[in-house]
């Protein structure tokens, strides 16, 4: 037999689909004109990209002063959003690869999207770190070693700022490679539809001449092996790299060793935010109620409820450690965050992320898709501020009381926030017009009846 | 490996459909145990362990990821010691660039070998299937990418005798049609539902 499943199992795909049926339910919004609720959304979503462009455009002409970043507060809502949206693309590997390595089987109708949405949200993530150096043009041989006029002076391999740019970049790349050696199945089976010139060109070309020849497949599960093998440890690196920008400073409220699992639980927990956020609309949109069933949603949900607890549980523990320590920098810092002016956005984060997720216990939570949408976006919101506690509070109160100011962020950051989410939903949209949301080879692979 | 070619450029086969994958697997066990080698099996996806049933051994991609991996953490190496200790040592902070800054190399070589594991083994898989952006498909049936499997024997390689034993063993295990493809265009040669 080709797949050992027990039969007591309750199907992961229902509604007694075909093979014939799931590539023609999958291919269906891409092969046929575009509905309205498509393009009102692709139309707000390029709006908000364009406001990206403005108000980028903005900040490299003017300079940097546009933002409200002061001497105290250096980064603002630009690192914050930058740690959410890579907060966000960790799930994508999450269900890709380590999901993969557990044999998840439930992950199979959802990995595409979740990996599109890793891909999507590195870009938005990206943008933050390259125009918070102020000259963009120079950038380059900032971040990157390249050769330069200066000697060479090269980039400062002690800095985690310097990791974060390696993690960053071959995060990126390796889940592009990832996707897109996925979904190369697929688009061979969109080419062998097709019926317009166009669509038979560019779905050959990017197919690269897939036939389903046995020998490939046989290849193609061990590279998908591997590469999961590899993305495992990789996902984890990034958010670990990501949360040293902060704890190898010597900043109270930065300098804690448990920021690397922290960081990665609540890049998890943020991420599945996201890919519940994202599919829960488009379940509904497209027709995909059978593929993506309450069942994934109930996985998901736990997912959440687990990351959540687990990223509280550090909130308390930092806040134990901080008190244990007896070091009192460390400890103002902490009431400081709880009880100081930014008081609203730290119970805004322990409301969203501790407490808001234990509702999941109930299994109507965890199954009612429009509760889990609410909730989803609750947990996106508590995320946003997680980040922006860690990265305000711990800056706005420095050691001398004369360097004490307030942040908020300025017209061109906030601009800059909902554009990333332009960027973002425009790509997903794009996304969802010219390629498969669900891989349907391995759909294929896991339907129970076969007939 | 089989280092043949797996082209069907050129070739005489003798293809049968199937719509499903167990009926595709015991063709192939029946089929190889009378001693008639299959061409290949084209499927919409994954069947596992059908490799191993047409006897195709395991791909040595493993070990090239291996060595992909193993060149990638070289080259994290000697990239940081070059820019740090060789060419431009630089004092920061305090921090050293000598040796002893191996561990703040760690990140930076940990990407590196990621990196090169990732993109040398891509390529490589596209390089041992023949795969490129333009490529040519050889497509037998346009429904093998869809909700058919296809099983392909090379006509040339079996005599009157084998080629009638061969269509007995397809018919008896629910073979849909059998056809014969003979450069580019295929030949209805019937089946049970033909």
């Amino acid at each position: 037999m080709s797949v050992i499943d027990a039969a007591i199992r309750p199907p992961l795909i229902t509604g007694g689909k075909t093979y014939a049926d799931v590539t023609a339910d999958i291919c269906r919004p891409l092969e046929n004109k575009p509905s309205r609720l498509w393009w009102i959304g692709f139309s707000v979503s390029f709006f908000c990209l364009m406001i990206l462009a403005a108000t980028l455009f903005w900040t490299v002409w003017t300079g940097i002063g546009v933002w409200n970043i002061n001497k105290s507060v250096m980064w603002g809502w630009d690192i914050t959003n930058f740690v959410f949206w890579v907060g966000i693309g960790h799930a994508g590997t999450l269900i890709s690869a380590i999901l993969l390595l557990f044999r998840q089987k439930w992950r199979m109708s959802i990995n595409r999207s979740a990996e599109a949405m890793t891909i999507f949200a590195v870009m938005c993530a990206a943008i933050f770190p390259m125009f918070h150096m102020g000259r963009i043009w120079v950038g380059a041989y900032w971040v990157f070693p390249l050769p330069n006029a200066f000697g060479s002076l090269w980039v400062n391999f002690n800095s985690p700022l310097l990791w974060d740019v390696f993690a960053i970049s071959t995060y990126f790349s390796v889940s592009l490679v990832f996707w897109y050696l996925g979904m190369i199945p697929d688009i061979a089976t969109i080419r062998d539809r097709a019926t317009t010139k166009a669509r038979k060109f560019w779905y050959n070309f990017f197919s690269m001449g897939w036939t389903g020849s046995v020998r490939t497949w046989a290849r193609y599960e061990v590279v998908s092996l591997i590469l999961a093998g590899i993305s495992t440890p990789l996902v984890l690196s990034v958010h670990t790299i990501v949360s040293m920008d902060f704890a190898t400073s010597i900043v109270p409220g930065w300098h804690t060793t448990i920021f690397p699992p922290y960081f990665v639980a609540g890049a998890i927990f943020s991420g599945f935010g996201m890919v519940l956020t994202l599919l829960l609309v488009a379940r509904k949109v497209l027709n995909y109620e059978n593929y993506i069933t309450i069942g994934h949603l109930e996985a998901m949900a736990k997912v959440v409820m687990l990351t959540g607890t687990m990223v509280g549980l550090a909130y308390i523990t930092e806040f134990f450690i901080a008190w244990y320590s007896g070091y009192e920098y460390e400890q103002f810092a902490f009431q400081n965050r709880a009880f100081g002016p930014y008081w609203w956005a730290y119970w805004t984060m322990m409301g969203c992320n501790l407490l808001a997720p234990q509702v999941f216990w109930f299994k109507w939570a965890r199954t009612t898709p429009w509760f889990l949408f609410m909730l989803s976006i609750v947990v996106n919101v508590g995320m946003w501020f997680e980040r922006f506690v860690i990265i305000v509070t711990s800056l706005h109160r420095d050691y001398l009381t004369s360097s004490w100011v307030m942040y908020e962020g300025s017209f061109i950051e906030v601009g800059i926030f909902i554009g990333t989410f332009g960027l973002f939903f425009t790509c997903f949209f794009l996304f969802c017009r010219f390629l498969p949301v669900i891989n349907m080879a391995e759909v294929k692979g896991i339907l129970k009846n076969k007939e | 490996m089989f280092c043949f070619s797996t082209s069907i450029n050129k070739r005489n086969l003798i293809y049968g459909v199937f719509d499903n994958e167990v009926n595709l697997m015991s063709a192939v066990e029946e089929v190889r145990e009378k001693g008639i080698e299959v061409f290949d099996c084209y499927t919409p996806f994954p069947v596992h362990h059908l490799d191993t049933a047409m006897g195709i051994s395991r791909t040595r991609l493993s070990i090239a990821a291996f060595l992909c991996g193993l060149t990638g953490f070289c080259l994290g190496l000697l990239l940081q010691f070059y820019m740090m200790v060789f060419d431009w040592p630089m004092n920061i902070g305090g921090k050293p660039s000598d040796y002893h800054m191996l561990p703040s190399m760690v990140p930076v070589v940990f990407e590196c070998t990621i990196l090169c594991t990732a993109f040398g083994l891509a390529f490589l898989f596209f390089f041992r299937n023949k795969m490129g952006h333009g490529v040519r498909p050889d497509i037998l049936d346009l429904r093998q990418t869809d909700d058919h499997l296809l099983i392909a024997f090379d006509a040339d390689t079996l005599n009157h005798d084998s080629k009638n034993e061969l269509k007995v063993i397809l018919n008896k295990n629910g073979v849909l049609t059998t056809h014969e493809y003979v450069g580019q265009y295929a030949v209805n040669q019937g089946g049970v539902h033909a």
